[in-house]
């Protein structure tokens, strides 16, 4: 036992696992995460077996990585607490004893005698190191005096105060991976989602996209009801960066959609042989249209609202946003199929139909309409208070141990034939240069004293 | 003025201010760093109106495209670099830093780099890009200084292994210290700025304080580095040319935090 607590006491290991964790979060960044083991036989071919079993292609939440991070945990614990109780003692019940020798290896310090009483010499002390915000602390003992004179004390526990917080930190993770909970809610107007784990349901009153001159998207914003108890309890409008809370749950506006099942579309038919004639039909995907005159029926199979044709000549749309909106026509005449084609309505031009039999007819894409809905996330995440709390705790670590530098100067006073000897020595690992500086006119204030 | 002519004005202070600075190393004048040092000084000052005049401009922070960034970086550095030069002396890498500060404005000026301000996409909205980028981007700026005094230290050290004293300035010993001085200074920055705030900014925009998008990854990756660094050094007391090495890479891992993970690795971070 007295072994394992020792070697979780060493610092030692801290950089192993330090150097461990850093590595492997790298490889996480090269290995694309969270993928189809389809896409990493693609990329990796036979290595994809083993590193889908070693959990690489899910390294944040493997097994072997949680517990490098807990044996990471367990360290900065075992060691911070082994070293605390000694640091505490040392600080709060310090030893004022030293000998001389102790004092005189101190890179700063001086040795002088003085013609002058050594009260008179403590007032003096007294006076200068409290206008210089020392704390001191003195004993007397066969007719020497310690002196110890100590300035922001607290900087000695910046690091163990960081320690503390990134521990509060690593459980914060730990409880946000158990107890989270997350999901996209997509909406249409009107629409109420309840979801689980909450005794409260949602409802979208209104979406609202807004966009900057040049068309590319301002905000989403959706103005939501929280429904309790078949009553409406609050209303707010959440946009992105500007969630609602309720609960414990946390409602973020994520993205937008268009519902491009239901959309309805307007198509313009013309003629060729007839520059007059124009007619507009509207209708909705899958429905059958008949255009009397002609005796020919036409449905509207597909619709892709950003259109696009990869290698393999395959078509699909790249992405939700209407960039480049395209239907695909049939049209029949009693059961026989007589033309089927692509139409854009970027390019009313392009618009070919492939006939099987010559048609006089021309189509258009005149306007397309679909309902928007919003994307929202609903997530609770009980970890996230302890994580800012261990933030916090972490900031205020680390100023204490960088900004906050602890200044120490030691003092021994003998009275010996009505004479002082004094024999002082200073020391402060982060700022020597101030201590230097606070030494000197110390120095130069016993040595004024008469 | 308008702000590419401040730009073009402060890039130009910049390139005298490294002219100087060179020029002190081989004549081994003070006077003449001294003059590099105020034409850096000149320059930060021409280059702080171009990020003010941007600002308004733009209606936005000065660091939401590439070029902004890098900007704004090489404005951290500089004065970065003012404060440590004033602090420590250290004028003998002044040469050095600048080059670094002048491979950042070019970069920025490049034409692969846009140069319009765009809109801002609704994640991009958020007093948090102010806090989380601009910190971040100074606590790096201190890495880089670090980064540049590691190497000079590197070659002091060599050096004065061979015998050779340095007649100008700086020992080894001074050189690691002020590397130490210049990580004490960035490292609390970055881990506010780049992990805290970063974490702040992602939980109110994406709804989750960590994601494992490669660019968190790689400023934890980059914290771990200095988190390196400040242990060995304090409990088992490395110096000097070990020191210097991990100096070395945490700076290399924050400029791939920068650079390398909007060019090589996608996630929600990348600007557009
Ligand atoms: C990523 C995790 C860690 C961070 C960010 C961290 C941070 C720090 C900081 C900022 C300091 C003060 C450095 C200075 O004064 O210049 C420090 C000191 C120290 N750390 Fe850590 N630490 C971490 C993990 C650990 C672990 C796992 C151990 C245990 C083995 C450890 C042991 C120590 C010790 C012994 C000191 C010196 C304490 C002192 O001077 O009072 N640290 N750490």
């Amino acid at each position: 036992m007295k072994s394992v607590i020792r070697s979780f006491s060493s610092v030692k290991l801290a950089i192993v696992l330090l150097i461990i964790i850093t590595i492997a979060s790298v490889l996480g960044t090269f290995i694309p995460q969270q993928r189809s083991p389809a896409e990493y036989v693609s990329r990796y071919g036979q290595m994809a077996n083993i590193l889908i079993k070693l959990e690489f292609t899910t390294l944040y939440r493997s097994h072997w990585f949680i517990s490098l991070l807990i044996l990471f945990g367990i360290n900065i614990i075992v060691c911070t607490l082994t070293r605390l109780s000694q640091k505490v003692k040392r600080t709060f019940s310090p030893q004022l004893k030293k000998k001389e020798k102790e004092i005189l290896v101190l890179k700063t310090k001086e040795k002088i005698r003085k013609k002058c009483d050594p009260t008179k010499i403590k007032d003096v002390l007294k006076k200068e190191f409290s206008s210089k915000h020392y704390h001191l602390r003195e004993e007397e003992k066969e007719n020497r005096t310690y002196i110890l004179a100590r300035k922001k004390i607290l900087g000695l526990f910046g690091a163990d105060i960081v320690h503390f917080g990134i521990l509060i930190i690593l459980s914060g993770g730990i409880v946000s991976g158990l107890g989270g909970f997350r999901k996209n809610l997509s909406f249409s107007e009107g629409e109420i989602s309840a979801f689980p784990k909450a005794n409260f349901k949602l409802r979208l009153d209104k979406f609202e996209t807004e966009y900057y001159p040049n068309g590319s998207v301002r905000d989403w914003k959706s103005t939501l009801t929280i429904i309790e108890n078949e009553k409406p309890k609050i209303t707010k409008i959440i946009e992105v960066n500007k969630p609602l809370s309720y609960k414990g749950f946390v409602f973020y506006q994520s993205s937008c959609g268009w519902d491009w099942k239901n959309s309805i579309l307007e198509i313009l038919v013309k003629k060729r042989s007839d520059p007059a004639f124009s007619k507009e039909i509207r209708t909705k995907l899958g429905e059958k249209v008949s255009l009397e005159e002609e005796n020919i029926q036409i449905s509207v199979l597909h619709f892709i609202p950003d259109f696009v044709v990869n290698e393999k000549n395959e078509i699909f749309s790249r992405s939700l946003q209407p960039n480049n909106p395209a239907i695909f026509l049939e049209g029949w005449h009693e059961n026989e199929k007589i033309f089927s084609g692509w139409i854009f309505a970027r390019f009313p031009d392009f618009s070919r139909i492939h006939s099987e039999k010559e048609t006089d007819l021309h189509f258009e894409l005149k306007d397309f309409k679909a309902n928007q809905f919003s994307v929202i996330q609903a997530a609770k995440d009980p970890g996230v208070n302890i994580i800012w709390l261990g933030s916090v705790i972490v900031i205020i670590g680390l100023f204490l141990a960088f900004y906050w530098p602890t200044r120490e100067i030691r003092m021994i006073l003998e009275e010996s034939n009505g004479e002082t000897e004094i024999i002082a020595g200073g020391i402060a690992a982060k700022n020597p240069e101030a201590l230097q500086s606070d030494f000197k006119e110390v120095m130069s204030s016993i040595r004024r004293t008469n | 003025m308008n702000e590419s002519v401040l730009f073009l004005t402060t890039f130009f202070l910049y390139i005298i201010s490294t002219f100087f600075y060179f020029a002190f190393i081989l004549a081994k004048k003070d006077n003449l760093a001294r003059i590099g040092f105020k034409f850096a000084l000149a320059g930060l000052f021409t280059h702080t109106m171009a990020l003010f005049l941007r600002t308004f401009e733009s209606g936005h922070a000065p660091f939401t495209n590439m070029y902004e960034s890098l900007s704004f970086l090489a404005w951290g550095s500089i004065l970065a670099y003012i404060l440590i030069e004033r602090k420590y002396n250290s004028r003998n890498a002044g040469p050095y830093f600048m080059l670094i500060v002048i491979a950042l404005m070019a970069l920025a000026s490049s034409p692969l780099m846009p140069k319009e301000a765009m809109p801002l996409i609704p994640a991009l909205q958020s007093y948090w890009l102010w806090l989380h980028v601009s910190v971040t981007l100074i606590g790096e700026a201190f890495f880089a200084v670090a980064f540049i005094i590691s190497i000079m230290y590197l070659v002091a050290d060599t050096r004065e292994r061979q015998g050779k004293i340095e007649k100008l300035g700086l020992s080894s010993d001074k050189l690691d210290f002020i590397s130490y001085k210049c990580i004490a200074v960035g490292f609390p920055l970055f881990t506010l700025g780049g992990l805290i705030f970063g974490m702040i900014w992602a939980y109110k925009a994406w709804g989750r304080y960590w994601s494992w998008d490669p660019k968190e990854t790689w400023s934890l990756i980059t914290w771990f580095v200095f988190a390196i660094y400040l242990h060995t050094r304090i409990v088992m007391g490395w110096k000097g040319r070990r020191s210097a090495f991990i100096a070395i890479i945490g700076f290399l891992a924050a400029l791939f935090t920068y650079f390398g993970v909007n060019y090589l690795l996608a996630g929600l971070h990348s600007y557009t």
